[in-house]
C-alpha cells in the first residue's frame, strides 16, 4: 500500500539511508526500531516527502514511480490520504485543539464547518479530549498534545498514518496515554507506521518489526520473533542496551 | 529683593500663559499633520514592508534580490536624505509633490525597508514543524502561509512593529524640513516669536510623550488580546456537541 525501493538519502555527504525496502500493507501496524542516526526518522520523512530522497522508487496504492519524478501535485494528492504525528506535535500554536482538528477537513478539503466540527469532536473524543476542545495548544501537557495531533491525523480519513516518535519528547509518565490511543487504533485496524522506541509497544502491538542500522534495514519480520529472539547480532546488540536503559529509568 | 520676586512672578506669569496660549495652535498642527503623515506613512509603509518580506521568503527570484536592493538602500542612507531627494532632488526629473506628499512617501518606503525586516525574521521564526504539519493535513502554500506562518508571525512582529510606529511618530518631526508645517515646526516658530525656546519645544516634547504614552497603552492592551491562551467559543451548542462526544467517548471505551 505504501513503500519504498532502493531509498537513498544523503545529508551533504552523509549517507543516512543507503538503499531501503519498505512496505505497510493495509491494516498492519510496522514498527521502526534502531538507535538514533540509523535513519528511521529520515525514512519516514521521506515517505512523506519532508524530505526530498535522492534515489529510489516511492509506491502508493496505484502509485509506482521513481521517487525523484513526483510531482508536487502528486505528492499533495498523496499527503491527503496519509496522517502524519510528529515527535514534537507540532500543533498549530494559533488554534484551539478543536481548530487544529477541523483544519484539514474545512481548509484543505472543504469540508462544510459543521459537518468538520462534529467530525472533529468525534475524533477528539476517541483520543479523550473532548473537554479540552477550545484549550489552545500552550494550555495542554505535552501528552494532551499528541492526542490532539493524533486526532488531527485520524480527522481526514487517512489510509496509513506514519508516527515519528510519537512519545519521546513526553515525561515518561505522559507516555502511557499517548500509547493508550495507540494501541486503540492499532486493533481498530488503523495502518500505521510507527518510528518508536517503545519495545514494549512495538513487542504487543507491531504485527512486523524493521530494525535499522547505519541507513540500512538490519533485521526484519515477526515483531514478536524479532524482539524475543533476534537473528542478527547487531539487533541483539541493540536490545540488550534498550533494556539496560529501561531497567535503569 | 522684592524685585527679583516681582521679576520671576511676572516670568511665571508669561511662561503660563505663553503656554497655555499655544498649547491649542500645537495640538491642531499635531493632530492634522503629526498624526494623518504618522497613520498614512505606517499604513503603506505595513504594506510594502508585507510584500518585500514575502517576496523573499517565498524566494521568488529576481523579485527577492531586487527587495534585498532595496532594504540595503533605504536602511543605508539617512531618512532627512530620503526626504531631500523625493522633496527636492525629483522637481529636476520634472516629478513634483507637495511636501505633506512627500513625506508620506519618503516615511514610507523608510520604513518598508525596517520593516520588512521585521516581518521577515517574524516570519522565519515559526517553527518548521508547523508548515510541516501544514502540509501534511493537505494544505498547500498559500493555505499554510495564510492560516499558520502569518498568524503566528503577526505576534511575534507585533511588539518591534508598534516600536517602530512610535519611532515613526517622532521621526515625522524630520518633515518640517521640507517646509510641511507639523508640530515641531510650529514650536520652532512660537518659540522665535516669544523668545521662549525651552519651554515652546519642552511642550511640544510633553504632547508627543503624550501620543507615545497612549500607543504604549494601546500596545499592551492588543498584545493581551492576541495571546492564544483561554478557552473561547462556550456556545450552548459547543456545549451540546461536547455531551455527545464524551457520551460517545464512553462508549467507545
Amino acid at each position: 500500500m505504501l513503500g519504498v525501493k532502493n531509498l537513498h538519502k544523503s545529508f551533504g555527504s552523509n549517507q543516512v539511508l543507503k538503499g531501503i525496502d519498505f512496505e505497510v500493507n493495509e491494516g498492519e501496524v510496522v514498527a521502526i526500531i534502531g538507535s538514533s542516526g540509523s535513519g528511521k526518522t529520515t525514512l519516514l520523512r521521506c515517505m512523506a516527502f519532508l524530505e526530498q530522497a535522492n534515489d529510489g522508487i516511492f509506491i502508493f496504492d496505484d502509485l509506482k514511480k521513481d521517487i525523484r519524478s513526483i510531482s508536487k501535485k502528486e505528492i499533495k494528492d498523496i499527503r491527503m490520504k496519509m496522517g502524519f504525528v510528529f515527535q514534537s506535535f507540532n500543533l498549530f500554536r494559533n488554534m484551539t485543539a478543536l481548530q487544529n482538528v477541523m483544519e484539514g477537513l474545512t481548509t484543505a478539503r472543504k469540508v462544510d464547518k459543521e459537518t468538520a466540527k462534529r467530525k472533529s469532536m468525534e475524533m477528539l473524543a476517541k483520543v479523550g479530549m473532548s473537554d479540552r476542545a477550545n484549550y489552545y495548544p500552550d494550555q495542554l501537557s505535552g501528552g494532551q498534545q499528541q492526542r490532539v495531533a493524533i486526532a488531527r491525523a485520524l480527522a481526514t480519513d487517512p489510509e496509513v498514518i506514519l508516527f515519528d516518535e510519537p512519545t519521546s519528547a513526553l515525561d515518561p509518565e505522559l507516555t502511557g496515554e499517548v500509547l493508550e490511543v495507540m494501541v486503540k487504533l492499532a486493533r481498530e485496524g488503523t495502518t500505521m507506521v510507527v518510528v518508536t522506541h517503545e519495545m514494549e509497544f512495538a513487542r504487543n502491538v507491531a504485527d512486523r518489526v524493521i530494525f535499522m542500522e547505519n541507513g540500512v534495514v538490519v533485521e526484519e519480520g515477526e515483531a514478536k520473533k524479532v524482539l524475543s529472539d533476534p537473528k542478527e547480532e547487531a539487533t541483539r546488540r541493540f536490545l540488550r542496551r534498550i533494556l539496560r536503559k529501561e531497567e535503569e529509568e | 529683593m522684592e524685585n527679583i520676586f516681582l521679576h520671576f512672578g511676572d516670568r511665571f506669569v508669561r511662561i503660563v500663559t505663553i503656554l497655555i496660549e499655544s498649547f491649542p495652535k500645537l495640538l491642531v498642527p499635531c493632530l492634522k499633520i503629526t498624526i494623518t503623515l504618522t497613520l498614512f506613512s505606517f499604513f503603506f509603509g505595513l504594506i510594502l514592508a508585507l510584500i518585500i518580506a514575502l517576496v523573499q521568503v517565498a524566494d521568488i527570484k529576481g523579485l527577492k534580490q531586487f527587495a534585498r536592493f532595496y532594504v540595503w538602500i533605504f536602511r543605508g542612507t539617512p531618512l532627512m536624505l530620503q526626504l531631500f531627494i523625493i522633496f527636492y532632488g525629483l522637481p529636476s526629473f520634472g516629478i513634483f509633490f507637495n511636501g505633506y506628499i512627500a513625506a508620506i512617501i519618503a516615511f514610507s518606503l523608510n520604513l518598508a525597508a525596517y520593516n520588512s525586516e521585521i516581518i521577515r525574521s517574524a516570519i522565519q521564526a515559526v517553527p518548521v514543524g508547523q508548515t510541516e504539519a501544514g502540509y501534511m493535513i493537505g494544505l498547500n502554500y498559500f493555505q499554510v502561509m495564510v492560516r499558520i506562518v502569518l498568524p503566528q508571525a503577526a505576534r511575534i512582529a507585533f511588539p518591534p512593529l508598534f516600536s517602530s510606529l512610535i519611532g515613526l511618530t517622532k521621526d515625522t518631526s524630520l518633515a518640517s524640513s521640507i517646509t510641511v508645517v507639523e508640530m515641531m515646526s510650529v514650536a520652532k516658530r512660537i518659540a522665535a516669536v516669544y523668545y521662549e525656546p525651552f519651554w515652546m519645544y519642552m511642550e511640544a516634547g510633553f504632547i508627543y510623550l503624550m501620543i507615545c504614552t497612549i500607543l504604549t497603552k494601546v500596545q499592551s492592551s492588543f498584545e493581551k488580546s492576541m495571546e492564544w491562551k483561554q478557552p473561547t467559543d462556550t456556545s450552548t451548542e459547543m456545549e451540546a456537541l461536547k455531551g455527545e462526544s464524551i457520551r460517545e467517548d464512553r462508549g467507545l471505551r
